[in-house]
């Protein structure tokens, strides 16, 4: 789990604690799976909350800019939503084809579940819980730099 | 109000620092173009500055003058206006919402399109340019992605542009010196400046005959995209005349990012993973009868697909290298898409492709 708050990037001492169960205890995953998701949210009341997002995404890592694909997106903004997702819920999704997890060189693939939560204060605090899909081998190093 | 910190970090996914205050500072920097633009606009409209009428131009440049300057805060105000507007627009959502929203107009532009046509694989790059050209002995003919190629067409545009401006400047010389005036300044320019267009002219020409000397290599292939665990009929043709010292084609894994280095963007290219497919040595080309050779080209199990996303991207390439004996050695690109593995099928035969396990 890789908590935290966007909104000052410190951690806060009343920030809430998100775990989450998956499916497949190894996290690992292949392409067109059902992925299924459990979690679980303390430290933190109801009335506090603005809204919630859960997502499934991957991102990129590595030398470049950061790309940002969104596979499933779910925000809940209404009073019996949150009272409903909050503290306990699943998410699920019927994973893609592509892009698979990838563990290159200069470029890395990372599949996630992210869950957002919006405080009625204004801040927002995400927790990220990263899985693979599929079994690709991880690039063994450079053979070349191109020019 | 807690005032934000003056300087920001990158820790590990996230920065430090108020993203509402980051938007508010876009938003503050949009909204200062946007008034700019206004009161530049005001100070053309109320006539305090312009091209007023004691303006030696004749009618015609007044008018064009006026279109020039009204540009500028044309500029400043599109400018603004989009930024504000976008930043009015992302204000408060999170990345993933943002992301989402730019997903929903590619889905929109796919509902038009029929199911065989929507992309199944999200991430993989399309290979519709690269099956758009049928081969004449396999099903199709590779495009060829040569850097030699642009950097002759540079070195082209380059000479031919530097010639003509000369060419300006040398007339112009030739008839004050006909008029019986000697513009020294003009003749001291000259003198640079013929060294620099004898000088790309006489690389581009020499660049021209490499390029053309060695001949042109052609790859045909039979069936495309590529899977893993899979090979693949693929026709190598080379023409030209002479010896080749060595001929390797080679099937390769490069990884491409781009991204910021102060207000430059840079791309880094790397190859991660290259096999031999074959290499000749010592072959003799006759002219007008071009090499050619069928070889097999096998994807590895478990090998990644090919992936382009914004800035970064996992591309698959076929290269031939070449070197001449006279001249100086070259290097032919043809691009390549491989797919993911179908999750359950077997390694079995695919449109015409043999199965054929090969080690990573």
């Amino acid at each position: 789990m890789i908590p935290h708050d966007e909104g000052n990037g410190t951690s806060k001492p009343h920030a809430p604690r998100i775990g989450v169960v998956f499916g497949h205890p190894s996290r690992q995953y292949a392409p067109g799976e059902e992925l299924v998701v459990r979690y679980d949210v303390e430290g933190v009341e109801l009335p506090a909350i603005r809204a919630m997002e859960r997502t499934v995404v991957w991102y990129t890592e590595g030398k470049g800019e950061e790309d940002l694909g969104v596979h499933r997106f779910e925000r809940i903004d209404d009073l019996a939503g949150l009272a409903e997702a909050l503290p306990h819920g699943t998410i699920t999704a019927c994973l893609p084809a592509s892009p698979l997890s990838y563990e290159g060189v200069i470029v890395k693939i990372r599949w996630c579940v992210r869950i957002r939560l919006f405080f009625v204060a204004g801040r927002d605090f995400v927790s990220e819980h990263v899985f693979e899909i599929g079994a690709i081998a991880p690039a063994r190093g450079v053979v070349e730099r191109v020019q | 109000m807690r005032l934000p910190p003056f300087f920001g970090k990158k820790r590990g996914h996230r920065r430090t620092g108020s993203q509402a205050w980051g938007s508010f500072g876009e938003a503050v920097f949009y909204a200062a173009l946007v008034a700019a633009g206004l009161c530049f606009a005001g100070l053309l409209l109320t006539g305090a500055v312009g091209i007023g009428p004691e303006s030696a131009a004749p009618g015609w440049m007044r008018g064009w003058l006026w279109i020039f300057i009204w540009l500028i805060p044309g500029a400043l105000l599109a400018f603004g206006v989009a930024g504000v507007a976008r930043t009015v627009r992302d204000w408060g959502k999170s990345e993933e919402r943002r992301a989402a929203a730019e997903g929903l107009g590619t889905l929109l532009e796919s509902m038009g399109q029929s199911p065989a046509a929507q992309h199944p694989f999200p991430g993989v790059p399309a290979c519709d340019d690269l099956v758009n050209s049928p081969g004449t002995i396999l099903r199709y003919r590779l495009p060829i992605e040569s850097p030699e190629s642009w950097t002759l067409v540079g070195m082209g545009l380059f000479a031919g542009l530097w010639n003509a401006v000369l060419v300006v400047l040398a007339v112009s010389a030739g008839i004050d010196i006909a008029s019986g005036r000697i513009e020294w300044v003009l003749l001291a320019v000259l003198v640079p400046f013929v060294l620099i267009g004898v000088t790309g002219i006489v690389i581009f020409i020499r660049r021209l005959v490499l390029t053309t000397a060695v001949g042109t290599t052609q790859l045909e292939i039979c069936d495309h995209p590529l899977l893993p665990e899979s090979s693949y009929d693929v026709l190598l043709a080379q023409s030209g005349s002479g010896m080749l010292r060595s001929l390797v084609l080679t099937l390769e894994i490069e990884e491409m990012a781009s991204f910021r280095q102060g207000t430059d963007t840079r791309t880094e290219r790397v190859i991660v993973w290259r096999d031999i497919v074959k290499e000749w040595t010592n072959l003799e080309i006759t002219p007008g009868v071009r090499f050619e050779t069928h070889v097999t080209v096998a994807i590895p199990a478990g090998a990644m697909h090919s992936f382009g996303s914004g800035h970064n991207a996992v591309r698959w390439r076929l290269v031939v290298r070449g070197q001449p004996e006279r001249w100086p050695g070259f290097v032919r690109v043809f691009p390549v898409v491989v797919h993911p593995a179908p999750p359950a099928e077997s390694a079995a035969v695919r449109h015409g492709a043999t199965a054929d396990g090969v080690p990573g």
